[in-house]
């Protein structure tokens, strides 16, 4: 099946010639199919050692001895560190987006007297070569006292479960805060209906195709750490490192260049990236770390997991009076180098209008590896429960569930609106996504034919997820009143060269989503150079300015401004300096022209860039008091966070017996704002949707409750889509620009994942609406259908 | 609880006690012989050794697919297999496929339908289509599907890489006809 594009907007104006808002081939991908690309595992230094780590394999647990010996004397082995010599060599590591009024719980990169979660790492081993490593790990004694475990957020929070922090928290709640606006009790008791229900969503991964991996090298007499590294956030983790080493940020040094997929688990360092930086310190030789799967499994961070008490109260007819989301996030056994997810309350009302909203989190420290930013952070978990409690209030109420999700809707003349927790709506046009959804699936027309199973004995179901994404901040203030390490900007350098073109200097790594070439784009587009001329330099921390990062669907939103405004000071020097050599007057009568500046009333009066760069470089033909050089740095945060929304429909076939189903096609209508390039648009919808239909259907990390160990943590075990996998896929588009950002962009990175869930799961129920049958809990396996068949016939399932 | 410290009179253990052995294999056209650990895989072989590093590993347990090359022509997973096992057998990698300035065809119609992202699975893609369009045989996306599902990708979606492969093949076919009628006419 192919994929389908369909616009609806008028074609923006741009410059003529410009490649903004084109398909333009991307700058990464030469390099990229020649298996030329450089990733973290791929630079191999003269001396270079490495490094292995001995993890807590009990879910909790004292460390009551550890006897290294042996492992000292082994074969290639040349250092070994436990948890005391790393408390006694760094401070423990810090947190980049802390929950707000949550306490910290310092760790070290070794765990000191308990380890909280299966895989936390214990020992660390450098030799000369990984296999020796690892033998000498086996040959690490650890004596450990095995402590009684939780594993999900009822038992963490029962009365009498064992406290995992006790040194910081007199129960296993890290913290409880409430937003909302109104008065959401008075509602429901004015309401017909109110509905509650508790949705559960599973703890996965982003699963990344290339693991962690970090390659740490320290010049002592420069003093300089060389730190090369997968992630995405240089600038980020060059200042964590530096806190947690002890060490002037200018002694750090990081550059990731090509990044295997991040999805929100590389941001912030993790415990490895600091033990090799110390090992390397201490051998003086280069220390690397490879992660691999198993231990990726166990010691990168998952996503999602959290449990939603959604209440929905509304009239008779339809018209919502107030929604509320009660929720708890399952944190793990520590804080990860980022944070828990936290846009549940942002957006807990979706594209709805609601004046009285309450949202309540809470977030439960368990015995499991923590949670970080998985892509979509909290929003394809609250999307799963108000979606699925829209279809159940249009049930209740006998309407249809597109009319009761239109009438609700944020109107288009209505934004910008401000929800209930203070999110500012900046436009849009919701209900357009959702009429283009139903026509796309023929709604109108399944609504009336569909009554009992098809021929094939099945039932087909059609379900629909409307949603909103935050893409972006809403400003650096927001971020600073949240204790958030990191500002709402981007910023770039431009730096003209001898060649006639310009490299841009960026700390956004390249994690797979085309900044390079986007980038690329605004600034030809916005100097007026051929494509081909740009150059993108990114991720490395000694060459870029200072900046936030690849996550939140943020950068281009934040790095177009700072272009364009690099881009019109440069411009505006570089015609400067050429007025001045074609002894032209009016510096308004030149413009810059492909490879060169040329006057607008005589086309053969020109000069090559080359020139001109050359003479600003050399400082040598400029005019006087012109500065030399021809280099710009700017910075730019936009005016607030941009909202790109859409609506999801899924079309499923049941089988009412066995609960077996099958995705016939998901359909995806959505708005990215004015696209920079729409193909590479395209490519982050649909590979975020297919991992939101992952999460939705097949994949979740299991603990096993008695022995606390995850029971499916390889890849054999833990169900990723493969190509067979995904259903046939649909992609429409409209076009609404944000007022708040440059050209009116919205982030496109994590709209995929947010509503494909609440999709099927609408689509299932759809189908199977004779029997009554509702879903609560992710993923939906057949399994969870049967049972909920079962259920809804007033049996007791186990 | 702290570790004691290697006294530092300690010469540093070199490692050399461990059995090796002597591997010849040609890999993309070069004959090379190297002494290698006898666990050292074939990924790490070609990636530590060999400086290929286009071929990657993301799970070291065959079911990824990102660390597919061509043996003897046949598709495999090298980090399934030990360096020893391919003495005197033929190797082509990632690093095969543009010898010259420009992209191979495969690589073109991957850049042209954006198959690729983060790029790390992508020589996984190329080398399994490589040995897939020695069958010239037509195949269906759903067919397509099959034939590609040892190699996982996490960024795409895999909608554009199956247009890719498919693009590419039909291709393959279509030129490999032409050859076939081209010499029947000659004849």
């Amino acid at each position: 099946m192919t994929t389908v594009t369909e616009r609806e907007a008028p074609a923006p104006t741009r410059p003529q010639g410009s490649p903004i808002g084109t398909n333009a081939a991307r700058k990464e991908d030469d390099r990229l199919l020649r298996g030329a690309g450089c990733f973290a595992d791929d630079v191999d230094p003269a001396r270079v050692v490495e490094m292995a780590i001995g993890r807590c394999p009990y879910p909790h647990a004292r460390i009551v001895d550890i006897d290294v010996s042996a492992a000292l004397g082994a074969e290639g082995v040349l250092e070994v560190f436990v948890g005391a010599d790393v408390a006694a060599r760094s401070d423990p590591i810090g947190i980049l987006r802390p929950v707000p009024g949550a306490p910290a719980i310092p760790h070290y990169a070794l765990a000191q007297r308990t380890a909280t979660y299966e895989g936390q790492p214990v020992v660390s081993v450098v030799a000369i070569s990984r296999h020796h490593a690892e033998d000498a790990i086996e040959l690490i004694t650890v004596d450990y006292e095995p402590l009684p475990h939780v594993s999900d957020v009822a038992s963490a929070l029962a009365p009498g479960a064992p406290i995992i922090h006790p040194e910081v928290l007199d129960s296993n709640l890290l913290v409880a805060n409430r937003q909302g606006a109104g008065d959401v009790e008075a509602r429901c008791k004015e309401a017909d209906v109110v509905i509650e229900a508790d949705f559960f969503i599973n703890r996965v991964t982003g699963l990344p195709m290339e693991t962690r991996a970090v390659l740490a090298e320290w010049r002592p007499g420069a003093r300089e750490l060389m730190v090369r590294t997968s992630t995405q956030v240089p600038h980020l983790i060059r200042k964590q490192l530096a806190e947690s080493l002890r060490i002037d940020e200018s002694a750090v040094r990081v550059a990731a260049s090509d990044v295997g997929g991040g999805f929100g688990l590389k941001l912030g360092i993790y415990p490895e990236d600091l033990l090799v930086s110390l090992h390397a310190m201490s051998l003086r030789r280069p220390v690397k770390f490879v992660e691999d799967r198993n231990e990726h499994f166990r010691s990168t961070t998952h996503g999602r997991e959290s449990v939603h008490h959604y209440t929905v109260a509304a009239r008779s007819d339809g018209h919502i009076l107030a929604m509320s989301d009660v929720y708890a996030n399952d944190l793990g056994g520590l804080n990860s180098p980022f944070g828990s997810s936290q846009l549940s309350t942002v957006v807990f009302n979706g594209p709805y209008k609601v004046d009285d909203g309450m949202v309540e989190r809470r977030v439960v420290v368990t015995n499991k590896t923590p949670i970080g930013a998985y892509r979509g952070y909290g929003q394809p978990e609250v999307n799963f429960a108000y979606e699925r409690i829209m279809d159940q209030l249009a049930r209740r109420l006998g309407l249809d569930p597109v009319e009761l999700r239109a009438a609700n809707m944020v109107k288009a003349d209505e934004l910008p609106w401000v929800n209930p927790t203070g999110a500012v709506y900046d436009s849009g046009d919701y209900e357009r996504c959702l009429r283009m959804a139903a026509k796309a699936v023929r709604w109108d027309e399944h609504r009336r034919t569909a009554h009992g199973p098809g021929s094939d004995g099945r039932y087909r179901g059609i379900g629909f997820s409307s949603y909103i994404e935050r893409t972006g901040y809403a400003s650096s203030k927001f971020l600073a009143g949240r204790g958030s390490q990191f500002g709402a900007h981007e910023s770039v350098t431009l730096r003209a060269n001898r060649t006639g073109g310009i490299d841009v200097y960026t700390g956004v790594s390249s994690i797979g989503q085309g900044s390079e070439t986007v980038f690329a784009q605004m600034c030809s587009g916005f100097f007026g150079l051929p494509y081909d001329a740009v150059t993108v330099h990114a991720g490395d921390t000694a060459m870029s300015p200072l900046n936030t990062g690849a996550f939140a669907s943020r950068t281009v939103i934040a790095a177009a401004g700072a272009l364009a405004e690099a881009c019109a000071h440069l411009q505006a020097k570089t015609l400067r300096i050429a007025a001045f050599i074609m002894e032209i007057e009016d510096v308004n009568k030149l413009k810059v022209d492909g490879y060169e500046v040329r006057h607008r009333d005589d086309p053969l009066l020109a000069l090559p860039l080359s020139t001109v760069f050359t003479r600003a470089i050399l400082g040598q033909g400029i005019p006087d008091g012109e500065s030399p050089g021809l280099e710009e740095t700017s910075y730019f945060e936009p005016e607030g966070a941009a909202y790109s929304f859409g609506t999801a429909a899924a079309i499923v076939n049941v089988d009412s017996e066995t609960g077996e189903f099958e995705v016939e096609r998901v359909v995806m209508v959505h708005d990215s704002g004015t696209p920079i390039n729409p193909k590479l648009i395209e490519g982050q919808v649909l590979g975020g949707l297919t991992q939101g239909l992952g999460a939705a259907l097949s994949e979740e990390l299991r603990y096993d409750g008695e022995t606390g160990q995850l029971v499916n943590g390889t890849m054999m075990d833990y169900f990723a889509p493969m190509i067979c996998d995904v259903p046939p896929v649909e992609l429409h588009h409209t076009e609404v620009p944000s007022p708040f950002t440059p050209m009116g962009v919205r982030g496109a990175g994590e709209v995929g994942c947010i509503p494909p869930a609440a999709a099927v799961a609408n689509a299932v129920c759809n189908a199977l609406e004779e029997f009554g049958v509702e879903l609560y809990r992710l993923p939906i396996t057949p399994e969870r259908v049967w049972q909920a068949l079962r259920e809804a016939n007033g049996e007791v399932v186990s | 609880m702290s570790a004691p410290r290697p006294p530092i009179e300690t010469p540093l253990p070199l490692g050399l006690g461990e059995p090796n052995i002597i591997v010849t294999v040609e890999v993309n056209g070069t004959t090379v012989t190297e002494q290698v650990p006898t666990r050292l895989n074939v990924a790490d072989f070609l990636r530590h050794r060999l400086g290929l590093t286009g071929t990657h590993v993301g799970c070291e347990q065959g079911v990824c697919g990102m660390c597919t090359v061509l043996v003897d022509g046949e598709a495999v997973k090298s980090c399934l297999l030990f360096a020893a096992q391919v003495n005197g057998r033929r190797i082509e990698t990632v690093e095969s496929l543009a010898p010259t300035e420009s992209l191979s065809p495969l690589q073109q119609i991957f850049k042209e339908e954006h198959g690729l992202q983060c790029g790390f699975c992508t020589p996984g893609f190329l080398m399994t289509t490589t040995a897939l369009a020695e069958s010239h045989q037509l195949l269906t996306e759903d067919e397509i599907r099959e034939e590609l599902a040892g190699v996982m990708c996490r960024c795409t979606g895999y909608e554009f890489i199956v247009r890719a492969v498919k693009r590419y093949l039909d291709g393959v076919v279509h030129t490999s006809r032409d050859d076939v009628a081209a010499d029947s006419n000659a004849n």
